[in-house]
């Protein structure tokens, strides 16, 4: 009688091998068994097999302790003590890369068999990757170990309905095990004495004997688990490069101080953002594929407005920039740069700085305190400035000739015009004229009917104003859809709740003079109609005349607000202005475009952003040292796996999150808001809404995955997560608890 | 008939689906199934088997398989199941009902050891607690005696001298998971075996009536009377059976007791199961060395087959019971039976008990050759002896 015994893992097939040897033996006539040690195994763990073979009937039921020969069928189970037994003289059979002469010294008994059974399994496509079923290949090998011809391990093969790869990994193995025939020490082993152990094992009754098996169940494991980073869309898409979901976590745990402190590593304007940003963060929240965006917008405002954090510069350093400029960009640069040690200067041509923050935009929706407050956080830092002092092409050549680098930061100033027929009239005006006539309290519009043409902020804000000015009515005309309008929406459903009259698809053509009586004078717009055609390169659809559509809109004012353009005047004909691009490039002083009169982005988050990166880059140019373009999630939480991708709805695990509202806060009353400029929107009280952040892609500990393990080996240690690989046996719970895909599983 | 190299549980898979199948001529076969290692593969085996007329249905739990099982069963059906260790233990209640039904199913046991602490090896505690019940029970040592056995549990079970259901029991995974050549018989010889199933307290449609409803104590106690009847006829009526199995297989499917050297012999050991094999073997090897030794291997436990176990025994000094159990305050569940065979027949008989593979530990030639040793030295027979674990010093006082 012939006895084998097969070591291998769960998977590899082992109880199949013996089969296999089994049958190719039964189907010569001769008495066989197949079997295996089981146990609570799963894939991976180690794992015997046995077969018997013999020409009389086989009259021994137990497990082989003293086997004629062993094959052993993963590379890492080789080790001394896995031929225990093994009779003197008897083979021993490796799946390894290595030659059989290598083993001569650990196996000096044995005969010694090696074959490459993986890459001869992973070759033909036999199990996967990890874990490869090598058995068949084994199988072959064993055969021209054990002098059974191919041909029988082939008809073992075909009668268990083996066939196409599995018979060439058997062929391939027969043909390429490599034998060492005779074993280097050819004195017979010492008798084997089967080991045995009467000893009293644990009682169930003793408490000490209740800590879990010391069986490293890891070793099973064919995937781990690995702790990764995305980016959250948020912080993606955020044009001031904030950190987001950073900020948003901060204030879910009511670290409000932390929160800004966050949020100041990028932006210097929170409490401005948080009230005038379009908030593109919250047109891409997950939290939408549930019930709507975290109200991100109103929590920036709540973490600006109060948070308290003291700012330092970092160091002090010699060289000086000169910033043309005092809006958002040119601001944000100055703040940054300051921060980072540099002598700062900023030239303003009008007698107050802060540029559109000001001007731009109305109290109602950005009060002049709170600009104020922003503008000073920068100005401590020791920002130098100088108001009425406008640069033209020489001055901006003598700023570079006494600068270490200018920033140019003028923004849009040219305003784009509409041929009405009518120009030079008193009563058309230009929307940023009409809204800084506001900021500066010149003008009443008492009784008025006011006309405002165009789709943007500046149109919305212009409308709003002359509402609370005194209009009797306001009316704004718009060549396209509400959809295609680039104002804020919620701008657009605040304007329409004070009663602003939106004609969309409406172009204005002339403008009449109306010969009436009366105080003031009348006009009447003509104004014809559009509808959508093909989209054009702003991949808006574009609006096309309706033949014979017109009518007449009367009125006493007309407000202008179709977009501004940058004013290149200052620098060389020809020059190409974009952001990152040295200008007067015959210069050695880097001089640098930002903010809209290089990118025409149009919003102060963008200027932010282009501040941001304008001042980092500065830096370079200077220090030669490079800082990070966006904030990200700190990395100190032990991130194995940085995957720079942004993680969508679909990557989340949505019905892992409760479903909760959010929360809008206080909101004057439609009612009272067309006779005060006050602020429409009061904040919210208190940060709770920031618990509806989902953190995507990002861990904010919630510790699902350390509920949820099943072997307790998983545990949090302050903020890292540690994954005890000796007994994680990779079953994948803490990946599918995880909502935010950070635990993932990895193959080993 | 076609001879492959098969497990033990497919070989119960094989023969339950082509009894269940052989009734396709009257009320077909159905079953209720649940899975617990190291059964599964039965279970799984006949749920894939194209039976002509009838269903298996996978159902919740093992309690709910055997209430399946008693329904088809009830209604004519050839039914059966297949369960393990806890999972007959939470399935017995309705073992019970089957049996004081009088219903001729036939379960497969794979015997496992019951849990707590959990395991999955052989031992036979799990069919022996239910040896009070009205059930023929079965044991088998290898592949073919699991197929034999289980068709002639058909035939033995639906004989109408008997009319009680009947459990093939097998070690988990020696027999269970082990592939040694089988001889499989067809589909027309099974069929020939075993005729269309003639239940005479059959349930029909068109006839409502209840079956175990309230009966009187004198009514209950005919009924139990009626089942030791049925009890006592069984050995006579397995002899039967068996002939008629050799008639259409050409094989003996083995006595209710098997002997090996027991002719001529002073020491006897007494063994189940797979126990049998490595205890023959070794048999052997003393009887060639000239000592008087013989074997006897209980194949049937239910009902106890005492006079064939005497007369095996008459010229015997000594008996060891080999016992791969534990009935928690005695011993050995078969050295209590066989102790209870000799009374008052043979008083001077020396019947010692050793407790031997209890949770899975195996018997090996060594540990035979141990019992032996210990057999032919005593005096007298004492407390059952626990084979191969310190017995001197107690863990806890």
């Amino acid at each position: 009688m012939i006895e084998i015994r097969i070591h291998g893992r769960g998977g590899q097939g082992g109880v199949t091998l013996a089969k296999l040897i089994a049958t190719s033996r039964f189907l010569t006539g001769q008495s066989v068994q197949a079997f295996g040690l089981y146990a609570a195994e799963r894939s991976g763990a180690p794992v015997q097999a046995f077969c018997r073979y013999a020409d009389e009937p086989i009259t021994n039921r137990n497990l082989i302790y003293e086997p004629d020969h062993i094959i052993v069928l993963d590379p890492t189970l080789i080790s001394a003590q896995i031929s225990a037994g093994l009779k003197a003289g008897g083979w021993i059979l490796l799946n390894t890369t290595q030659a059989p002469e290598e083993f001569a010294n650990d196996f000096s008994h044995s005969r010694i068999a090696t074959v490459d059974a993986t890459t001869i399994a992973r070759n033909n496509d036999l199990g996967t990757r990890s874990v490869p079923i090598v058995n068949t290949a084994l199988a072959g090998a064993a055969g021209k170990m054990l002098g059974i011809p191919l041909t029988e391990i082939v008809a073992a093969l075909e009668h268990l309905g083996f066939k196409g790869t599995n018979i060439t990994a058997a062929e391939r193995a027969f043909g390429e095990v490599r034998l060492l025939d005779s074993p280097r020490e050819p004195a017979p082993l010492e008798d084997f004495t089967l080991p045995t152990n009467t000893a009293r094992g644990h009682s169930i009754l003793d408490s000490a004997s209740m800590a879990p098996p010391a069986i490293e169940t890891g070793q099973w494991a064919t995937e781990q688990p690995r702790r990764q980073q995305m980016i959250p869309p948020c912080n993606h898409i955020c044009p001031a490069g904030n950190n987001v979901q950073g900020f948003l976590d901060a204030l879910a745990r009511d670290k409000t101080d932390e929160a800004l402190e966050i949020l100041l590593r990028s932006t210097p304007f929170p409490s401005i953002c948080g009230r005038a940003c379009p908030a593109p963060c919250m047109d891409n929240c997950n939290r939408i594929e549930i019930d709507g965006a975290v109200n991100v917008r109103q929590l920036e405002r709540f973490a600006g407005d109060n948070g308290k954090v003291t700012l330092e510069r970092r160091g002090a350093r010699d060289e000086e920039v000169a910033i043309v400029g005092s809006g958002p960009a040119g601001l944000t640069a100055a703040y940054h740069l300051a921060r980072l040690g540099y002598g700062v200067t900023v030239f303003e041509s009008a007698p107050e700085i802060g540029g559109l923050l000001r001007a731009g935009i109305p109290e109602f929706r950005l009060p002049d305190d709170v600009v104020d407050r922003e503008i000073d956080r920068i100005l401590d830092l020791g920002v130098a400035v100088r108001t009425n002092h406008p640069v033209n092409r020489p001055a901006l050549l003598e700023l570079a000739g006494n600068h270490d680098a200018v920033l140019v930061a003028t923004g849009q100033q040219a305003l784009r015009d509409l041929q009405l027929g009518m120009n030079g009239v008193d009563a058309v005006v230009q929307g940023i004229d009409f809204l800084d006539h506001v900021h500066h309290q010149n003008v009443r519009v008492d009784g008025e009917d006011v006309v405002v043409i165009g789709g943007g902020n500046t149109a919305m804000d212009a409308a709003r104003s002359a509402l609370r000015l005194g209009a009797e009515s306001v009316r704004v005309v718009y060549r396209r859809t509400r959809d295609e309008m680039p104002a804020i929406r919620e701008e657009i459903e605040e304007a329409l709740e004070e009663g602003v009259v939106i004609d969309y698809l409406t172009q204005p053509v002339t403008l009449h003079d109306e010969a009436t009586g009366g105080i003031r004078r009348h006009y009447t717009l003509t104004c014809r109609r559009m509808e959508l055609g093909e989209p054009d390169a702003s991949g808006r659809r574009a609006p096309q005349e309706i033949p014979a559509s017109d009518f007449d809109l009367a009125c006493h004012r007309i407000v202008l607000a179709l977009g501004q353009s940058p004013d290149l005047s200052v620098f060389p004909e020809g020059t190409e202005v974009r952001e990152g691009t040295q200008l007067l490039g015959l210069l050695e002083t880097p001089v640098f475009a930002i903010g809209d009169l290089a990118t025409r982005e149009g919003t102060v988050a963008a200027a932010i952003g282009s501040g941001r990166r304008s001042a980092a880059r500065i830096h370079t140019v200077l220090s030669g040292e490079s800082l990070p373009i966006t904030e990200h999630a700190d990395a100190s939480r032990d991130v194995e796996i940085w995957k720079d991708e942004v993680i969508h709805a679909d990557a989340m695990k949505l019905h892992l999150f409760e479903r909760q509202a959010g929360t809008e806060g206080e909101s004057l009353p439609v009612s009272k808001r067309r006779s005060t400029f006050d602020e429409v929107h009061m904040g919210l009280e208190t940060p709770a809404e920031a618990a509806r952040c989902l953190s995507c892609g990002v861990c904010n500990e919630c510790d699902h995955c350390v509920t949820y393990c099943p072997e307790g080996m998983l545990k949090r240690v302050g903020h890292r997560l540690e994954f005890d690989y000796t007994y994680c046996k990779g079953c994948g719970v803490c990946a599918a608890e995880c909502p935010r895909n950070v635990i993932v599983m990895s193959h080993l | 008939m076609s001879v492959q190299v098969i497990t033990g549980n497919h070989a119960a898979g094989y023969a339950l689906s082509a009894a269940g199948e052989a009734n396709r001529t009257s009320r077909g076969t159905a079953c209720g199934i649940y899975p617990i290692t190291p059964q599964t593969e039965i279970v799984e085996y006949v749920a894939k088997f194209p039976f002509s007329k009838g269903r298996v249905v996978p159902v919740e739990s093992e309690h709910s398989a055997m209430a399946v099982t008693i329904g088809a069963s009830i209604a004519g059906a050839r039914a059966f199941t297949a369960s393990s260790s806890n999972g007959l233990a939470y399935m017995t209640e309705n073992i019970m009902v089957a049996g004081y039904y009088r219903l001729p199913i036939v379960m497969v046991g794979v015997n496992r050891t019951l849990g707590p602490p959990w395991n999955i090896w052989a031992d036979q505690g799990d069919t022996l607690m239910l040896r009070d019940f009205p059930w023929l029970q079965l044991y088998c040592e290898d592949s073919q005696e699991v197929l034999d056995t289980t068709l002639l549990a058909f035939r033995l079970a639906e004989d109408h001298r008997i009319l009680l259901p009947a459990l093939t029991c097998m070690d988990a995974f020696i027999v269970s998971h082990t592939q040694t050549e089988t001889t499989m018989p067809d589909q027309a010889d099974v069929d020939r075996y075993l005729p269309d199933l003639d239940l005479p307290h059959r349930m029909r449609y068109d006839e409502a009536r209840t079956i175990g409803g309230l009966a009187w104590p004198h009514e209950g106690l005919s009924m139990r009377l009626e089942i030791d009847e049925a009890m006592k006829r069984v050995p006579d009526v397995y002899q039967e059976c068996r002939q008629r199995f050799s008639e259409v297989f050409g094989r003996d499917p083995g006595d209710v007791i098997q002997t090996f050297g027991t002719e001529d012999a002073t020491q006897i050991l007494i063994v189940t199961g797979t126990m049998a094999t490595t205890a023959r073997e070794v048999v052997r090897e003393r009887r060639a060395a000239g000592e008087k030794i013989g074997l006897v291997k209980i194949k049937m436990f239910r009902p106890f087959p005492e006079g064939a176990l005497r007369e095996a025994c008459a010229t015997a000094e000594r008996v060891a019971v080999l016992d791969r159990n534990y009935a928690a305050g005695t011993g050995g569940v078969f050295w209590q039976d066989t102790r209870a065979a000799f009374q008052g027949h043979r008083d001077d008989l020396l019947i010692q008990n050793y407790l031997t593979g209890l949770c899975g530990e195996d018997v090996t030639p060594a540990v035979i050759g141990d019992i032996l040793e210990d057999l032919s030295e005593r005096d007298a027979a004492g407390e059952p002896v626990w084979m191969g674990i310190d017995t001197t010093k107690e863990t806890l006082q």
